[in-house]
């Protein structure tokens, strides 16, 4: 304490000032202090402003997939054409070409427009006969194959209208936008609308998206995403089945039981690093593994499924061995104390106490891996893929699409209408999405300890 | 209301710092203080003890209104500094913490050089005009906090380097520099050895040369080595405040008494 | 389908096994489960698991290895594997035999197995990348790949697979998608640590997060039909800069508000280890809440925002759905932002996607690029965690 001098002049007194009036420095200081804050406050509005944008363009573009404009029409199945034979039998019936089945069509609305006196002024014959969809005589033709009998009757038929008419029912085509287009004309919508005034052609709800496969360039209409929800299923069947078994016994080994040495350092920096890897790497991966040195077929779940564990695993063992470590030592002890070995203790004790965290980060890893979209790229899955696959096991090998596939699939097509379609993809992906985060926040809630 | 414009008229008479007037505080639903009464003089160290949970930090926090920054306190009463309300609409606390200044329990220096968390006080209140200015606040306070010898070859080296002590005598430093009238300590030696302890104790000694201490401890021998006032806080009540010799000798309260002789605590 | 007959067969030895060998070890021991080493049921497990085991891993390795195997042979083999070890593991089990040691120790090691596929992952990544990369750099100079200014795959030969134009693309959208993505989340993240009330922060924060959770195809979606045109029309075509759709701003936008979370919530974590005490030091001289920010908080977070700040670029260099969606597919190296640009994990898609001839340089170039991308990745990865842990370190 020897230099603890304090010459009287050491402090200059501080000009006093009343605490009551705000000097220019001060006012200076919080003027930056409010402009800070602003900052703040404008970069989380700008966050969340972007959230709303997002979600308003993704949802007023994708909701028209979920509706569809039909055309109810009697159609007459001409036994003369569909049956020539005359004796009703399935085999010749399934000869007769889908062609058949549009002349059909064609002639039915035809028909139509006569019976109510509908003409519409320069209409070419190709824009009738194009106002119904092309899927709809393929529909027509199943419908028939199923049911032979209905050779000779006329029946009530539910068919589809082409995309554009769709589309102008939709805002998405005008009669402006009709008249520079090849695929239909002014005259068609007209058409159309005199058949909606005779109540024949109407805009529903449409459960077929999520039930139809997916459609060829010329049919966006028809197009749905069955097949892929069925292919994102299968694979997360796959990641359930091997990414949460693998996942929380390597979480177990490396919380519980690993020693404190080189190896297990490694692993633990693998595992943290894999998580942030790339995951088009992990689309390589498979790529060089699964297919061509395993050689496992192409666009099959199984392929994706794995590729996803691999992708899953780190986020999963994370999220475990958080929950393991959330469980307090005096457990374990309290079961050692009392004679159990460590796996009794582990097994026991431990792994039911930190179910619901391991629970909730296994689902956080399943809806990760829902939409992962780069690494089934590159193992096939972006084939244009018309059939369900099979149940499983066998069906794990089928061809299939899988949901945001489905999307980038939709946006790589020429017809405008597919951008709609893959919108409505998302949205089903987000629902997807949406709930299985609510359970994971259900049973954070529900099961949430505090020690 | 008359008698307390003659309290005020007190205030401006006397060498009474700060005046607290039924100074209530309520965390939550929880009331930390009842009706605290306490005149703090000019140049003078005053001790706030009792035991813990007493609320004398909660008071000590009060007056340069550190409390401000937890949510669910809140502070009714009046606290008046040179005879001004520190509670006023009006009142910025930043410029009170400027002439308030506080040192905490656990040494907090900033993960900066010595000299930058020394000279930190003086360049966010722009008490220096130019470097030398500053080099010399810097110089002046570090030498008032005892700690200029042992530091000056190392200005540039960072303050999370020191000792437990030294850090200490580092963040009294860094309050002096910015001038303060009141300087609040909060337990400054509970985290440090005897000797740092000592080395601090001395210092208070030196600094109410300058202006007024108000120092919480839990430590009797510490109020009473260094304070001239001293306050026993017992439950959120102020129950005595005397000066400090009178507290030791001649406790009037029985429960001063018996904290003193260690039967409460 | 013998497979799966294969795995019943194996599974119902393995149940057999569990019956007859716990029923057997408590009649050697006479009725008496306290004569034994070990609680009855770990007999019956342990034999379980010897029969079970090695005859599934058999089934799987094989049908791994060679898919188009006669599964006749397969189902065999699998069989007496499932065989020998239930009759050896059944030999083995008396009641001084220490079976609770002998599962737990079998239970150990498949621990171990689980935990070392993470290593085999990347084992796996990098020896099928390291491998066809060996195949390219055989037909194709390293130097012309490392060096190359252009990049024009053409199927007949005679390609030019220059990196440069690639690594450019994903460069420039990567900056562009910090610019945006540090100042917001960062700004977001000190007022909801700092400012924001209880309140608040409970709605806003979870808010931010859902942006976490949306898959990048819908943010590439976004890009294509929002962002895209609306940024053509508003600003590429009336400054003149151009009139594509699919640009270096469009992705690096959309990437930077996919980036704004991953930012915020890494930076909330940093700015929430400082120690109160630092604030009330500074609050305590007088500092205003934003000094304290700036002068106190920030720096002591630095190395901490420095780390989240690699994460987030290492994020931006890897992202695909985005730029494939956003950024365009013409290789070119400009400085015009509205200008569509290609990036390394674009030409890995576009060169592995449709019909590939793995013998062609245009095909294993991917493979090339996807190391590239690995070991750069890989890289800021490391140096990120490492920085962060030794933030976190410093106050714990």
């Amino acid at each position: 304490m020897t230099d603890a001098t304090f010459p009287a002049s050491a402090a200059a007194p501080q000009s006093k000032s009343s605490l009551l009036v705000v000097d220019e420095r001060t006012r200076k200081r919080n003027a930056a202090e409010k402009r800070f804050r602003a900052y703040g406050l404008s970069a989380i509005a700008i966050a969340l402003i972007a959230l709303v944008v997002l979600m308003y363009s993704i949802f007023s573009d994708g909701i028209g997939a979920f509706r569809q404009t039909y055309l109810e029409i009697p159609v007459t199945l001409d036994a003369a054409q569909l049956d020539k034979n005359g004796n009703r039998n399935p085999e010749d019936i399934k000869k007769v070409l889908t062609t058949t089945y549009g002349k059909l069509l064609d002639q039915s609305l035809q028909a139509v427009m006569t019976q109510n006196g509908i003409t519409i002024e320069g209409i070419a014959a190709k824009d009738v006969s194009d106002l119904i969809s092309k899927e709809a005589s393929a529909q027509l033709r199943n419908r028939v194959l199923a049911n032979p009998d209905l050779v000779g009757q006329t029946i009530d038929a539910r068919v589809l209208v082409n995309g554009r008419v769709d589309g102008y029912y939709k805002g998405r085509v005008s009669m402006e936008s009709a008249a520079r287009d090849s695929n239909t004309s002014p005259a068609q919508l007209q058409l159309a609308d005199a058949l909606k005034g005779k109540g024949m052609l109407s805009t529903e709800w449409n459960w077929s998206f999520l039930t139809n496969p997916d459609a060829s360039d010329q049919r966006p209409e028809a197009a749905g995403v069955g097949v892929a929800i069925l292919g994102s299923l299968y694979m997360m069947l796959v990641v359930l089945f091997l990414a949460v078994p693998i996942g929380v016994a390597a979480s177990i080994y490396l919380e519980e039981f690993a020693p404190k040495n080189r190896l297990t350092d490694i692993i633990e920096v693998n595992i943290s690093n894999l998580a942030a890897v790339p995951s088009i790497v992990f689309g390589i991966l498979g790529l060089a593994a699964f297919i061509n040195f395993a050689g496992l077929p192409q666009s099959a779940p199984i392929v994706g499924g794995l590729v996803l564990t691999l992708m899953t695993l780190p986020t999963i063992i994370i999220a475990t061995r958080a929950a393991l470590k959330a469980v307090p030592p005096s457990i374990r002890d309290a079961a050692l104390g009392v004679g159990a070995s460590k796996m009794q203790s582990v097994f026991h004790h431990v792994l039911p106490l930190a179910m619901p965290g391991i629970l909730t980060g296994t689902i956080i890893g399943l809806a990760q891996a829902l939409g992962e979209t780069a690494p089934l790229l590159l193992i096939g899955m972006v084939a244009f893929v018309k059939n369900f696959p099979a149940a499983p096991m066998e069906g794990l090998f089928d061809p299939a699409s899988a949901l945001p596939v489905q999307v980038y699939n939709w946006t790589q097509r020429a017809d405008p209408a597919f951008m709609e379609r893959a919108s409505g993809a998302i949205i089903v992906l987000l629902v997807f999405l949406l709930c299985m985060n609510l359970i994971a926040i259900f049973l954070r809630r529900k099961f949430e300890r505090r020690w | 209301m008359n008698d307390m414009r003659i309290l005020e008229r007190a205030v401006e008479q006397t060498d009474i710092k700060i005046s607290a007037r039924k100074v209530q505080v309520h965390y939550g639903e929880k009331h930390a203080l009842k009706d605290v009464d306490v005149d703090i003089l000019d140049k003078t160290v005053t001790a706030f003890i009792g035991p813990s949970g007493c609320g004398k930090s909660t008071f000590l926090r009060c007056l340069n209104r550190m409390n401000d920054t937890i949510d669910s306190c809140r502070v009714d009463g009046r606290i008046a500094l040179d005879g001004e309300d520190i509670y006023d609409k009006r009142v910025d606390p930043v410029q009170l913490r400027a002439r308030v200044g506080m040192v905490f329990q656990k040494p907090n220096p900033f993960p900066k050089s010595i000299y930058d968390n020394v000279a930190y006080g003086p360049r966010i209140h722009g008490l220096a005009r130019n470097r030398a200015e500053l080099d010399e606040i810097v110089e002046k306070s570090l030498r008032g906090a005892a700690l200029w010898n042992e530091v000056k070859d190392r200005l540039s080296e960072p303050g999370t380097g020191l000792s437990g002590g030294q850090q200490q005598r580092l963040c009294i430093a860094r309050a002096v520099a910015t001038q303060p009238e009141v300087l609040l300590m909060d337990e400054p030696c509970s985290a440090l050895d005897p000797i740092a302890t000592s080395q601090v104790e001395d210092l208070i000694d030196h600094l109410r040369e300058q202006f007024s201490v108000v120092i919480v401890t839990h430590s009797m021998q510490q109020a009473a080595r260094v304070s001239q006032k001293t306050a026993f806080f017992h439950l959120g009540n102020l129950v005595e405040y005397a000066d400090t010799d009178d507290i030791f000798t001649r406790p009037r309260d029985p429960r001063t008494e018996s904290y003193i002789s260690g039967r409460i605590g | 389908m013998p497979v799966s007959w294969t795995l019943l067969l194996v599974l119902a030895m393995a149940v057999a096994g569990f019956v007859i060998g716990r029923s057997r070890v408590l009649a050697a021991a006479g009725g008496d489960s306290r004569l034994l080493h070990s609680r009855t049921n770990y007999y019956g497990w342990n034999i379980a698991l010897y029969t079970a085991v090695p005859a599934l891993f058999l089934i799987a390795i094989w049908l791994f290895a060679q898919p188009g195997a006669n599964r006749i042979l397969v189902a065999g083999v699998a069989l007496a594997v499932a065989a020998v070890g239930l009759i050896w593991s059944l030999q083995r089990t008396a009641p001084d035999f220490r079976a609770r040691n002998a599962v737990e120790s079998f239970v150990r090691g498949l621990l171990i197995m689980c935990s070392s596929i993470a290593i085999l992952t990347t084992a796996g990544i990098v020896f099928s990348m390291l491998f066809e990369t060996g195949n390219f750099f055989s037909q194709y100079p390293w130097q012309d790949f490392f060096f190359g200014t252009t990049w024009s795959p053409r199927f007949g030969g005679g390609s030019q697979l220059g990196i440069l134009p690639l690594v450019w693309g994903t460069l420039y959208i990567s900056f562009i998608a910090l610019a945006v993505s540090i100042p917001i989340g960062l700004f977001a993240a000190i007022y909801m640590s700092e400012y924001a009330s209880p309140r608040m922060r409970g709605f806003a924060k979870p808010m931010i997060e859902i942006l976490a959770g949306i898959p990048t195809i819908v943010y590439g979606l976004f890009a294509l039909i929002t962002v895209g045109p609306m940024l053509r029309d508003y600003f590429a075509q009336p400054l003149g800069l151009g009139n594509s759709g699919s640009s270096v701003m469009t992705a690096g936008l959309v990437m930077g508000i996919m980036l704004i979370p991953f930012v915020s919530s890494l930076s909330d974590d940093i700015i929430n280890a400082v120690p109160q005490s630092l604030r009330d030091a500074a609050l305590g001289l007088g500092s205003t809440q934003s000094e304290t920010v700036r002068n106190v908080v920030l720096p002591a977070a630095l190395p901490g925002i420095v780390g989240a700040i690699l994460l987030a670029a290492s994020r931006a260099i890897g992202e695909t759905m985005i730029v494939v969606l956003g950024a365009g597919a013409a290789a070119r190296m400009d400085l015009n932002p509205f200008e569509a640009m290609t990036t390394i994990t674009v030409k890995i898609v576009s060169q592995l996607t449709g019909d590939t001839d793995f013998a062609a340089p245009e095909t294993l170039v991917a493979f090339a690029l996807g190391l590239t991308l690995f070991v750069v990745t890989l890289g800021l990865n490391i140096v990120a965690l490492y920085v962060v842990r030794k933030y976190r370190e410093q106050y714990e």
